[in-house]
């Protein structure tokens, strides 16, 4: 036995996950394919419900997993199951043996172009939710007007939307919505903001306030009705026609902005792994749990653990609670073996 | 030749009259109810089409060559055409010849109905009679043609694969009874004509035959129980004709005059359509064009199916057939007897009543006549699709503008919708509306040709309107001429390999192949999906399909991208921006449409 784990994907769930495994005296190794660890959550500026920066979360993990082994810019290149434990040789030429597997591979964000109507990567104004909390921390977008007075958003882009292959709720978007919409009228104060939603799904303590805060104090305007259709108009705006479905009207508004709440949705390569360590993915393709509620963090394979939110949507704190889960579950099954 | 009976009568003659009186009762009951159920006006265009020297040869022709000789089914697969045409026009030349053999020797007995069918058994051969010897060659040779053909359908039932089928249709329990009588007609036929070859004459297969009887059953009692045996066949055989797929021998030939004059379906169950649900020989080579069919469970909602449950009027599965279909038309592609399954289907979905039924009389035509110059001849009409994929609206605009070419836009900000929705849904009403508001605007508009870069726009516009001295165009035919005549240069021509997919609505529907693969070919190496042209796959994003979800629409457009991606393409590239959407949400290579593909190849 050799107390290593392999931890797939350095973002927070991973990250987490090799600190707390490294703490109960384990050898945890992690596997980045990108070049920074981190994952979705730095890229993001600050996070809902308290505005906290992101990158402070990251930096206390990242510095809290000083010590640990991580292999970045690197994938799995071949992984085998022998005799209770893995070998797995990685892209970068190294190879060891492991007892056990952590799966954090995370979610990937809708691609907005999909939905072309919307006209993603086609109008000069329109933009992702990604796409605006780079522009929060770097400043320069070109699609981001300095003075804009008018801005939309629209909500659940690519989620819970059948025609997109997508059929869950990415629970996130309702409050992220609301945070940058706050963000943004106090950037602009004189800019009209209207969010369109089918509804409003603000589920964790501190959201609902949140929301009111937005629509009372900051005079943000809730819209319910789907977007049909966006166009571009003779000066470059943004035309966005949608249905006000409380009021049964039609509604078409010209916007300099526009913000796609891109929803999450499953890591593509979350399949291939599967397949090559023999774990089940579901219909939507997040990861299988062994149940959804008493072992969310359990595959129906031995040795081989799920963190975060590749088996489906969660916000930060719930996916760093499940990695705390998830090493403990590691290490009662390495206590195991001995 | 003289006669071994002088009443030329035998009673095993009466099953073969009764099932011959059943049939021929049946249908011409058929033939005058489905007569009278067609529109006075239909009937007239008929009548009118057949008094023609013009359209009787039509239609003389058109029997001939599908009824008897099967030239589509011999184009598909030869082995299935084989397979028919010996069976059909081999039964056809023994009948021929069996009268002409009674009009030589017996001209008397010409008017006894049963006499050229039996007349081996009536007769006896003499020695003035060996002239006929060339006669009795050509009923064996003809009887064997026969033969083989049954052969082949036997083979059939077990491997269908032979002969191209991968699917076909669970014959029902009549089928399978007409289908049993059909394969013993004709060795029954042959054994009863060796058991009296040396009575009547015979030729190479029925003498050496009576010659090996005759050497271990020595004498001739068996003759009249096996005559009785191919009577009774026959009989079996035409009293379930009616009821089995094997109706469309006599409802076919009712069907190609009444198509030759040009009738459309306008009720699913009555006049034409009936005839052609009759004339459905139920063979199944729908059920493996179906895109449908990608998935198991729709196996039965094929056309094939959709015939037989008009037959049986079975008005839950009518109902449901009919609502699933994607109306890409690819089954009355393939048909042999040309069933046109998405027509029968539009007529049911007409029958439904709404609750509420939209209208559109307030809306004032004037407001939506597009402004700008009189210089502009073109109107660009987007439609809804191309709405909702800015990306080829935008390339359609800037490939006119590099052309040179004067253009107004006819819904700028949104315009109505051109009806083919409406019109798929079996909507009448609205759709003539939409198609009475569209007219007013097009012709106030005072351009001279009409623009689309949709072809379910496009179909509705070329099939419905009436805008004589109109021009109607989709995108890829006019880019196509703009290249052709130098307005448009195409500067940035690349190897890649683009695979073209032929939409339903523009293809089958329109019959434009040639024009988007020329365009296509102007930018790059085209290359061809396994199914092209009027076998193209649909996408599965019909608007044509009432109830089949998004997710059982998935395996369809995987199923369908597999076909066009054989050739291993680096693009798709289609005319449609449906397709182009339905594509986009699955493919692993780019998906295009034929305005972006020119846009970004030209100068």
């Amino acid at each position: 036995m050799t107390g290593n784990v392999a931890v797939v994907g350095g973002g927070i769930a991973g990250l987490e996950t090799a600190v707390r495994l490294k703490a109960l005296g384990w050898n945890p190794i992690i596997i980045e394919k990108s070049s920074s660890l981190g994952g979705h959550v730095a890229e993001w500026n600050c996070l809902f419900p308290d505005l906290a920066p992101a990158d402070k979360l990251v930096k206390e993990l990242v510095d809290a997993a000083d010590g640990i082994e991580i292999h970045t810019d690197t994938e799995i290149a071949s992984i085998f199951y022998t005799r209770k434990s893995y070998s797995i040789v990685l892209s970068d030429g190294s190879r060891f043996m492991c007892d056990s597997l952590v799966l954090a591979t995370g979610f990937s964000l809708f691609q907005a172009e999909k939905k072309e109507e919307y006209g993603y990567g086609i109008y000069d104004h329109v933009i992702t939710n990604r796409d605006l909390e780079l522009w929060f921390n770097t400043g320069s977008d070109e699609r981001v007007p300095s003075d804009p007075k008018a801005i939309g958003f629209v909500h659940c882009v690519g989620s819970r939307d059948i025609k997109a292959g997508n059929t869950q709720c990415s629970k996130v978007c309702c409050i992220t919505a609301i945070k940058q919409a706050i963000e943004l009228k106090e950037k602009f104060p004189k800019a009209e903001i209207y969010c369109f939603y089918m509804d409003l799904r603000l589920f964790g303590r501190k959201y609902e306030d949140f929301y009111i805060r937005a629509q009372r104090d900051m005079g943000i305007h809730f819209i319910r009705g789907r977007v049909s259709e966006v166009s571009e108009t003779i000066d470059g705006r943004v035309f966005v026609k949608a249905e006000d479905t409380l009021s049964g009207k039609p509604l078409r508004v010209s916007l300099d902005l526009l913000v796609l709440m891109a929803g999450i949705v499953c890591n593509r390569e979350n399949t291939t792994l599967a397949e090559s360590i023999s774990v089940q993915t579901d219909e939507d393709g997040f990861f299988r749990s062994r149940d959804n509620i008493t072992h969310i963090t359990e595959s129906d394979r031995p040795g081989v653990f799920f963190a975060g939110t590749c088996t489906g949507p969660k916000t930060i704190p719930e996916t760093l609670a499940e990695a705390r889960s998830a090493a403990i579950s590691v290490d009662a099954y390495l206590k195991s073996l001995k | 030749m003289r006669e071994r009976f002088a009443s030329g009568f035998d009673p095993f003659v009466i099953p073969f009259l009764i099932g011959m009186a059943f049939v021929l009762g049946y249908c011409l009951f058929g033939m005058l109810r489905i007569w009278f159920q067609l529109p006075r006006k239909d009937r007239r265009k008929v009548v009118l089409s057949l008094i023609t020297p013009k359209g009787i040869w039509k239609n003389v022709k058109d029997i001939f060559a599908n009824c008897l000789l099967h030239v589509k089914l011999w184009k598909r697969n030869p082995v299935l055409g084989y397979m028919h045409s010996s069976i059909a026009f081999g039964w056809f030349m023994l009948i021929v010849l069996g009268h002409i053999e009674v009009w030589l020797f017996l001209p008397e007995r010409l008017r006894l109905f049963y006499y050229p069918i039996f007349f081996n058994f009536f007769v006896a051969e003499s020695e003035s009679t060996i002239q006929g010897a060339v006669i009795f060659f050509l009923m064996d040779f003809f009887l064997l043609v026969v033969l083989s053909g049954i052969v082949l359908a036997m083979i059939k039932r077990v491997r269908s694969r032979i002969f191209g089928m991968r699917r076909t249709t669970n014959p029902s329990f009549l089928d399978r009874i007409g289908l049993y009588a059909l394969w013993s007609i004709f060795p029954l036929r042959l054994l009863c004509e060796s058991f009296t070859a040396h009575i009547s004459g015979g030729s190479f297969l029925t003498l050496p035959m009576n010659w090996i009887f005759r050497q271990f059953l020595g004498n001739s009692m068996n003759a009249l129980p096996t005559w009785w045996a191919y009577s009774i066949a026959l009989g079996v055989f035409m009293c379930v004709l009616p009821f089995t797929r094997y109706m469309h021998i006599p409802a076919e030939m009712m069907l190609i005059p009444l198509r030759n004059a040009g009738l459309h379906i306008l009720h699913p169950r009555k006049g034409f359509a009936r005839l052609q649900f009759f004339s459905c020989p139920g063979c199944g080579v729908c059920i493996d064009a179906c895109p449908m069919s990608a998935k198991k469970e729709n196996i039965k909602d094929c056309t094939v199916y959709l015939n037989r449950q008009l037959r049986r009027g079975n008005e839950e599965r009518i109902e449901q057939i009919s609502d699933k279909c994607l109306l890409c038309g690819k089954c009355t592609a393939v048909c042999q007897v040309g069933v046109q399954g998405p027509e029968m289907r539009i007529a049911q979905r007409m029958l439904r009543r709404y609750a509420v039924n939209q209208h559109y009389t307030d809306i004032d035509p004037t407001k939506f006549v597009p402004e700008g110059g009189s210089s502009a001849k073109v109107l660009y009409f987007a439609g809804c699709m191309t709405h909702l994929t800015p990306a080829i609206g935008r390339s359609v605009r800037s490939v006119l503008d590099k052309a040179g070419v004067g253009f107004k836009m006819m819904d700028p900000d949104g315009g109505l919708c051109c009806g083919r929705p409406m019109m798929m849904a079996g909507r009448r009403e609205q759709t003539r509306e939409l198609i009475r508001i569209n007219t007013d605007i097009i012709r106030a508009s005072g351009c001279n040709t009409l623009l689309l870069s949709c072809p379910i726009c496009y179909r509705i516009f070329k099939e419905k309107y009436s805008l004589e001295g109109i021009r109607v165009v989709h995108h890829s035919v006019y880019f196509d001429e703009l290249i052709k005549q130098g307005r448009l240069k195409i500067s940035g021509k690349t190897l890649r390999k683009l695979a073209y997919h032929d939409p339903c609505e523009l293809g089958r529907g329109c019959g434009i192949y040639e024009q988007p693969r020329s365009a296509v070919s102007a930018v790059g190496t085209l290359v061809e999906a396994e199914k092209n042209r009027e076998e193209s796959i649909c996408c599965g994003g019909s608007l044509g399909s009432l109830s089949l979800s998004y997710e059982k629409r998935k395996d369809i457009t995987l199923a369908s991208l597999r076909n066009l991606t054989v050739a291993d393409p680096d693009t798709i590239v289609t005319a449609c921006p449906l397709c182009q959407t339905t594509y986009g949400n699955y493919s692993e290579i780019p998906v295009k449409d034929i305005a972006q593909l020119i846009d970004d190849a030209s100068k």
